[in-house]
């Protein structure tokens, strides 16, 4: 008996020793005190803020932060009908503009630019999510921020390629192996994580303590998830949730306005009234020198007096056909288009940015969405909604400021919608990949680049294949589970 | 006789001398007589001539019924009680009461017969009742008896201790060859072996001790074991454990502290180089402190960590290089830092034990993929306090030098390179800007020096005084130990390793020896100072008329031109660059341990280690050339590193009888924590060389963190070992284990082991047939391990500043640079042993052969990932397997062995192989450049040399088609793989002793074939003379022999040219290998033991003195200076030499 009791004694000790063991906190590390890392970054509210205003620093660069943007408004118009290519062996942007992209290395990629971005955001809800010593404000802001960067970044995405994977954890395991994912369920995803930006994101503008209010417009805030939503809306055909959303941005004139053509309310002007969120300047070009970048707009479209060149610093021009879509006296053409010539040869460039580099501060932001937008976007939902007499005055409201008279023209749907896909053309030509995506959405796709279009006339032939981008044949290798798209 | 007699005729006890004490009312002795039966008769009577009479109502009323209950009463007093109660009394020897435990009982009217027999159970006492009297006496034999006792079982009481008086607790005691009759020693030593059948021998054994036989008898005494001086069974130190060559089931080898003291030695291992097979050791450079590369049985791991777990005295040891600015250290190409084991003294180490196989490792878990090192430091022993010294005095040279040109050679070289290339020689009279110094006539072309005498000339001091005091009592044991060493380089000026070391150990026992206790400390100050350039290279390649080292005034010559330049970099302001690196290593461990039973015993080990180190690396402008000094030339590194590391251990060891055989058993946890801390702060801007120590004086600092990682472990552990009749040995280990390094999904895991071995020797069939063969087994053993060799907090995404000219809302971003990879987990090696050991002829020959076979999977890699992931690649574990097999072959012999002389020998030798056995898509991946499946993963890919074209003079080579060609395309045609590893290596030892002499001597010896070849990696082309810092060009003089010198000639080199030709490419070559294979005289030692009569003469106790030889001879055709640091310009291992003296006092 006393040999089993001290038997039994030892065998508690065991168990009590596998018990201790048990607890986790033996193995569990803090993080390393001289780095940052996915475990302390979000502990704190300035390195909170830093993780996130990185992902617009980064967006901004990649729009100028190098000497050559690799951005939408100079791709997307290159491969719509929007942007004239000068050096057409340029072997950068030649498959762009003659619709002719293979799946070997491109050398600017939106794919391989743009899941890291994704990585991002999720990184961000996951740390954001799980901390508990932020300032409550800050964290909700900046998990609205994570949430309507995500949605921004997949309406690329889902727009550019068709389904996408939809990577909405950090887990690299799971996004490894993803396969691609319905547009639909893209779309479902983008809407979802709107709402959650609208419900967690400020009414106001912020600076970068995120509790204070500022002129600054380029934190998103409330009224930016609204505007994205619409866009979305009216890309998946829900006109009313698209009406109601611009008709939230529209009825807040405490907060936007259409701005002018000139004069301190310039539309394009850093700041300007009608901007709902644009990305701030980061870089400088050349990245030595004393002058900063505005936006890589400006740097890109705004012509030297020497006109375009072969070196890539200025390798396009606008295109006669957003030359020729202006009707008459449209102070868009006017105000938006300026023009060299050079050897007695005129190259039209757009104007919208005036000025690529500054060396007194930042005078232009680039402008991501803005109130005019929100005017066609209501347009469009209501001539869908039968709201016939207020989807011309929408319409009329823009092209009035463009000094323009009011529409004459049918007002059946189908005149309405071709009357505002033109309208769109000419208000919205170079900003972001507007017009590419407006062809694709509309299924006028192949009619505009199709046989006789726009593609033949830029040297390339058309399939309508090619109005989604390949995926780099790296990407498939690394994943098995991803399928290119048709025609690659 | 009559049953009811019996008790009676027990009282019959003629051989012993019995006292009878009556107890009467008063409990009074009487006074012993003689004739005891008489006086008892008479009592007797009396008592019922009195009591009859007085108490008869009494008597018959409650007469013979007795209730009690009490606890813990003395006997005597239950008796007091009892003769109250019935009015008996007691009549009973002194001796019955002797060692009378207490009585507790619980008894209601019961009767007093009953009662009495209850209360003498088991006491060896009987009764017998009288007449209202109870005699109590020794239980006695009847004749009957004794005759039974001849046939019957007997208990057997003994204790067991060792030569030293100390009990040995857990000794196994058993009948011979009847394993169901054991048991084994308590923790004072004691045993008894019940039912232990007439005249049979029993058995006492222990590991480390001989075994000791006897015939069994109810008290045996104290059985004294001696030690072991049979190699089979000299204990060796195990994880969590002790065990011996004979009943080991893993692959394990030990060294003891006599090899390791042989040998002048400032690390540990570099004393064990080709002592122990499946080692493979390599020191970097011959400075003191230098790297070391260990690796045991291969390499397992592609890209990770690959050294062996290092434990010392129970705390898992730094086994990575220790942080230091200084990259001498390292022979290059390691990155700096020294080797911890340099913070260890030598002399304070007992034994060091190599375990390799699963079965000694896998009770290591994740960490013992790559083998563990176990070092065992110095205890006291129960004696005589002892005070020992030991003085130790030695010089260290260089070992081998290469036979260069001298300058009339050379210039000769250097003339027909410039001919070959059509040029003319150049003149600095005539082109004062040409830089040919020692050719165009700024340098006396008749000055002659040998650089290697100059530079690396220099005698290296060696001294090492160590004085110990140890002894202690049956109880408590002690030993502290003093040591100073010092270690000097070969180098010009005085450059030292100094140490100062204590070391103690401090052992208590409690009086029941149920609780112990032991303590031991080592504290080792370190102070490295060393020139932060390694001269060697200078000291070969240097033009041999290259100017004086002094100018006339005394002063550094740095022969300017005519422009006022340095022409050289003058060698000697290569040592102004010093780095003074100070350690201190201080490293503590208590074990305290407690019996709860006397085969369960529960202890807890406790360990900190704390390792620090301060290091001043001093760069001053006086190291640079007079015309480029200026402030900013000067600058000071002053860097700090503090490693620190706890260790906590619990567990409970147990051993039990289990059939016929016995089972022990251990269960543990482990907590684990190492933190390390590293700054760093460059300071510049000093206003003179002076200053450069003082980091006030610097005007511009700049400090960075060079670490701060926290590393927690934890692991629960058990080992079940069953031997059942010392024939069959089954060994069962397991362990959960958890690290810090690894992600939360992946922070646990299970390793274990399984391993038997079958002692067939034992065998009554082979006992019979092979008398000869006196000990053979057969061992196997398989299981899983695992290395956690990554850097800490791979699992974590890092974020790192990143700004932009124009801050975005003016904040600097913040930016992850990895993924988080929550699944990191160890790399994963299995391993397979199997084992053969022979002993013929009463041990004096044993031999043993073990083959392994290790595979590593899990290999942690670089792995490309879809950008949906947020980045193209990964640190993942990998599905690609590495395989080690190989050979080891032990063989130990007694060669001689009479009174007076003894000649023994020990040889070991290991055949490696390695090969990459699986890698999922190779060639997708950027491992493809570098590895082969099927070949060793650390081959080097090379263009097959096709000689020198005998037409044109240059180097050619076979491209991928197979054509020759004479410039090849780096991408395709390195076809040809070089192995490096070697192809067998080990080592010889042979002892002599003849009365008080003792010689012995070492033979290690590695066989390779590819080790970088001299020629081609000394970087600089026969005929090229550089004029950059150092002014490098010159040759081994062979090459005047192999040297292309006009069309049609068939030689192994080159044209002599200003030009590199394909010298770059040869580089890149199968020319850049050769055999590397030698055969090293390792260490000689010779000791005399000055007779007793001799030393108390001279007031001393064992004297001996004695001479000690490190790398004496090397025998190999490399033709650079040292195969083992071949192919870098580094200071090869010293030879040293060294007298000393040993006494107590």
């Amino acid at each position: 008996m006393r040999f089993l009791n001290k038997t039994m004694f030892a065998v508690g000790v065991v168990l009590t020793a596998i018990s201790l063991h048990g607890c986790k906190k033996l193995v569990e590390v803090s993080a390393p005190v001289n780095s940052l890392n996915s475990a302390n970054v979000y502990t704190n509210d300035a390195t909170a803020i830093a993780v996130l205003t990185y992902m617009y620093a980064n967006m901004s660069a990649i729009n100028s932060g190098s000497s050559i943007p690799t951005s939408l408004f100079l791709f997307g118009g290159l491969s719509a009908d929007e942007l004239t290519l000068y050096d057409i062996n340029n072997a950068k942007y030649r498959p762009y503009y003659i619709n002719a992209l293979a799946n070997t290395v491109l050398t600017t990629d939106f794919w391989r630019s743009t899941y890291p971005l994704v990585f991002q955001a999720n990184a961000a809800i996951e740390g954001l999510s799980a901390s508990s010593s932020l300032t409550p404000a800050v964290k909700q802001q900046l998990l609205g921020e994570a949430y309507f960067l995500r949605a921004f970044y997949y309406f690329d995405l889902v727009n550019l390629y068709g389904d996408v994977p939809l990577a909405l954890t950090t887990d690299y395991r799971v996004n490894n192996s993803l396969s691609r994912t319905p547009s639909t369920r893209v779309w479902q995803q983008i809407v979802t994580d709107l709402h959650m930006a609208q419900s967690l994101l400020s009414n106001n503008f912020l600076d970068g303590t995120l509790l204070k209010t500022t002129t600054e417009r380029v934190r998103p805030n409330k009224w930016a998830a609204t505007a994205l939503l619409a866009r979305s809306y009216l890309y998946t055909n829900n006109w009313v949730g698209a009406d109601s959303a611009a008709t939230a941005l529209i009825s807040n004139s405490a907060m936007f306005n259409l701005g002018t053509f000139t004069g301190s309310t310039r539309i394009f002007a850093k700041n300007s009234p009608e901007t709902i969120w644009a990305l701030q300047g980061v870089g400088s070009n050349p990245p030595t020198s004393s002058s900063t970048v505005n936006t890589g707009e400006g740097l890109t479209f705004v012509l030297p007096s020497s006109g375009p060149n072969t070196s890539g610093t200025y390798p396009v021009y606008l295109s006669n056909t957003v030359l020729g879509a202006f009707e008459v006296g449209d102070l868009r053409k006017i105000n938006w288009i300026n023009s060299v010539t050079v050897n007695g040869s005129t190259y039209n460039y757009p104007y919208k940015y005036q000025a690529g580099l500054t060396s007194s501060g930042s005078t232009e932001y680039s402008i991501q969405l803005r109130l005019a937008e929100q005017y066609l976007i209501r347009a469009e939902a209501e001539a869908h909604e039968n709201k016939t007499t207020n989807s011309v005055s929408d319409l009329n409201t823009i092209r009035t400021r463009a000094g323009l008279s009011g529409y004459a023209g049918g007002t059946d749907l189908s005149s309405l919608q071709i009357a505002i896909l033109h309208e769109r053309q000419v208000e919205l030509f170079t900003e972001g990949a507007h017009r590419w995506f407006d062809l694709k959405r509309t299924n006028s796709i192949d009619a505009v680049m199709g046989a006789g279009g726009a593609c033949a006339a830029k040297g390339g032939t058309w399939n309508s294949n090619w109005q989604y981008y390949p995926i780099a044949s790296s990407e498939l290798l690394a994943n098995p589970n991803l399928i290119q798209n048709s025609g690659y | 006789m009559l049953p009811n007699r019996k008790k009676e005729s027990t009282t019959l006890n003629p051989s012993n001398e019995q006292m009878y004490n009556f107890y009467l009312n008063k409990r009074v002795p009487l006074p012993p007589g003689s004739g005891v039966r008489k006086l008892l008769l008479i009592m007797k009577l009396t008592t019922l001539i009195l009591i009859t009479v007085i108490l008869h109502v009494s008597a018959t009323s409650i007469a013979q019924k007795v209730t009690l209950k009490e606890k813990n009463m003395a006997l005597t007093d239950v008796f007091d009680l009892i003769k109250s109660q019935t009015g008996y009394d007691f009549a009973l020897t002194t001796d019955a009461l002797k060692n009378a435990t207490p009585v507790t009982i619980n008894v209601k009217n019961e009767d007093l017969k009953d009662v009495l027999t209850e209360i003498l159970q088991g006491r060896n006492l009987d009764f017998s009742l009288d007449n209202k009297i109870v005699v109590i006496r020794p239980k006695e034999e009847s004749f009957l008896d004794k005759v039974k006792a001849v046939f019957v079982n007997t208990d057997i009481h003994g204790r067991v201790v060792g030569d030293d008086g100390q009990p040995l607790a857990g000794a196994t005691v058993m009948v011979k060859d009847d394993y169901k009759t054991a048991t084994m020693t308590d923790p004072n030593g004691y045993f008894i072996l019940t039912n232990v059948p007439p005249n049979k021998t029993i058995i006492v054994s222990f590991i480390g001790y001989e075994k000791s036989e006897l015939t069994a008898k109810g008290e045996i005494g104290t059985i004294k074991l001696k030690v072991t001086d049979s190699k089979l069974d000299e204990v060796q130190v195990i994880a969590y454990g002790r065990t011996s060559e004979r009943l080991s089931v893993g692959d394990i080898n030990a060294v003891s502290s006599k090899t390791i003291e042989s040998q002048p030695v400032g690390n540990v291992l570099q004393a064990l180089e080709g002592q122990m097979p499946g080692l493979f050791i390599k020191q970097a450079t011959g400075l003191p402190g230098s790297q070391m590369s260990v690796q045991v049985m291969g390499q397992n791991s592609i890209g990770q960590g690959n050294s062996p777990l290092i434990v010392v005295d129970g705390i898992p040891y730094a086994s990575n290089p220790f942080n230091a600015v200084n990259p001498v250290l390292s022979g290059g190409g390691l990155g700096g830092g020294a080797s911890p084991l340099s913070f260890l003294n030598p002399s304070d180490i007992e034994s060091v034990t190599l375990l390799k196989d699963a079965d000694a490792t896998s009770i290591y878990g994740s960490r013992a993929a790559n083998g563990a090192l176990l070092i065992t430091t110095k205890k006291g022993k129960a004696g005589e306090t002892h005070v020992t010294f030991n003085i130790q005095q030695g010089w260290g040279n260089d070992t081998r030098r290469v036979n260069l040109l001298n300058t009339a050679q050379y210039l000769q070289v250097r003339k027909q390179a410039f001919a070959n290339d059509g040029l003319t020689v150049p003149s600095i009279i005539t082109s004062p800007n040409d830089v040919n110094y020692d050719i165009n006539g700024l340098w006396d072309q008749s000055r002659n020096t040998n650089w290697q005498q100059v530079l690396l000339g220099s005698t290296a001091d060696y001294k090492d005084f160590n004085s110990t005091i140890s002894g202690g009592t049956d109880n408590t044991q002690f030993l502290v130990g003093a040591t100073y060493h010092r270690e000097g380089t070969v180098f010009p000026s005085d450059f030292s390793d100094q140490k100062a070391a204590l070391h103690f150990s401090l052992q208590n026992k409690s009086e029941n020896k149920k609780f112990s206790l032991a303590l031991a400390g080592n504290y080792v100050y370190d102070q490295n100072q060393l020139p932060s350039t390694d001269l060697t290279q200078t000291a070969i390649l240097l033009a041999p008329n290259a100017p004086d080292l002094y100018n006339s005034d005394g002063g550094l010559n740095w022969a300017p031109n005519a422009a006022g330049n340095s022409s050289w970099t003058n060698p000697l302001a290569f040592t102004a660059n010093t780095s003074l690196f100070k350690t201190n290593n201080f490293l503590t461990t208590l074990t305290l341990g407690y019996h709860l039973l006397s085969n369960l015993e529960i202890k807890t080990d406790a360990s900190y280690n704390f390792l620090q180190s301060m290091e001043t690396f001093l760069s001053p402008s006086s190291a640079q050339a007079p015309e480029n000094r200026t402030t900013s030339s000067r600058y000071s590194n002053f860097q700090n590193n503090n490693l620190t590391t706890w260790n906590i251990q619990p567990q409970i060891v147990y051993g039990l009888k289990v059939n016929n055989g016995i089972l022990q058993g251990i269960a543990g946890i482990q907590a684990m924590q190492t933190t390390n801390f590293g700054q760093n702060i460059q300071a510049s801007g000093f206003s003179s060389d002076q200053l450069i120590g003082d980091i006030g004086s610097g005007t511009t600092l700049s400090a960075s963190t060079t670490a701060t990682t926290v590393y927690k472990y934890s692991g629960i552990f058990g080992r079940l070992n069953y031997s059942w009749r010392d024939k069959y040995i089954l060994n069962l280990t397991a362990r959960r284990d958890g690290s810090s390094r690894f992600g939360v999904a992946n922070q646990f895991h299970n390793f274990w082991s399984t391993g038997g071995a079958w002692i067939f020797s034992e065998e009554r069939a082979m006992k019979q047939n092979f008398p000869w063969l006196s000990f053979g087994k057969f061992a196997m053993s398989y299981g899983i391990t695992g290395n956690d060799q990554i850097a800490d907090y791979r699992f974590l995404s890092t974020f790192v500043s990143s700004s932009n000219a124009t801050p975005y809302q003016g904040i600097t971003g913040l930016r992850p640079t990895s993924l988080p990879n929550p699944y990191l987990q160890w790399e994963e090696t299995q391993k397979f042993n199997a084992r053969l050991d022979f002993g013929f002829f009463k041990d004096r020959i044993l031999l043993s052969a073990d083959y392994f076979k290790y595979r590593s999977s899990n290999e942690l890699l670089s792995y490309a990932l879809s950008t949906v992931t947020g980045f193209t690649s990964i640190l993942e574990n990998f599905p690609a397997t590495v395989q080690n097999t190989g050979w080891e072959l032990t063989l130990n012999t007694v060669n001689f062995k009479n009174k007076n002389f003894k000649w023994t020998s020990s040889f070991n030798v290991t055949v490696p192989r390695n090969k990459l056995v699986a890698f999922p898509n190779l060639a997708g991946t950027t491992y493809s450049a570098t590895l082969v499946i099927g070949q060793p993963v650390n081959i080097t890919k090379v263009y097959p040399f096709a000689g020198v074209d005998p037409a044109t003079g240059v180097y050619r080579f076979i491209n991928a088609a197979g054509a020759v060609t004479a410039t090849p395309n780096f991408n395709t045609d390195r076809t040809k793989l070089e192995n490096p590893n070697p192809q067998y290596y080990g080592g010889f030892q042979n002892t002599f002793s003849w009365k008080e002499w003792q010689v012995g001597f070492l033979i290690q010896f590695t066989k390779t074939y590819q080790v970088n070849n001299y020629w081609a990696t000394m970087g600089f082309y026969p005929g090229e003379f550089d004029s950059g810092i150092s002014p490098y060009g010159n040759q081994p003089i062979s090459v005047q022999n192999n040297v292309w010198q006009h069309p049609g000639d068939s030689r192994s080199l080159q044209r002599y040219s200003t030009q590199n030709l394909q010298y770059n490419s040869a580089q890149l070559s199968s020319l850049a290998f050769t055999d590397g294979s030698y055969a090293r005289l390792k260490n000689v030692n010779i000791s005399y033991q000055l007779s007793d009569s001799w030393s108390k003469t001279i007031g001393l106790k064992n004297c001996r003195v004695y001479l000690n030889g490190q790398n004496l001879l090397t025998i190999t055709k490399f033709s650079g200076l040292d195969p083992e640091t071949a192919g870098s310009f580094t200071l090869p291992p010293l030879c040293v030499i060294t007298v000393g003296l040993q006494a107590n006092l």
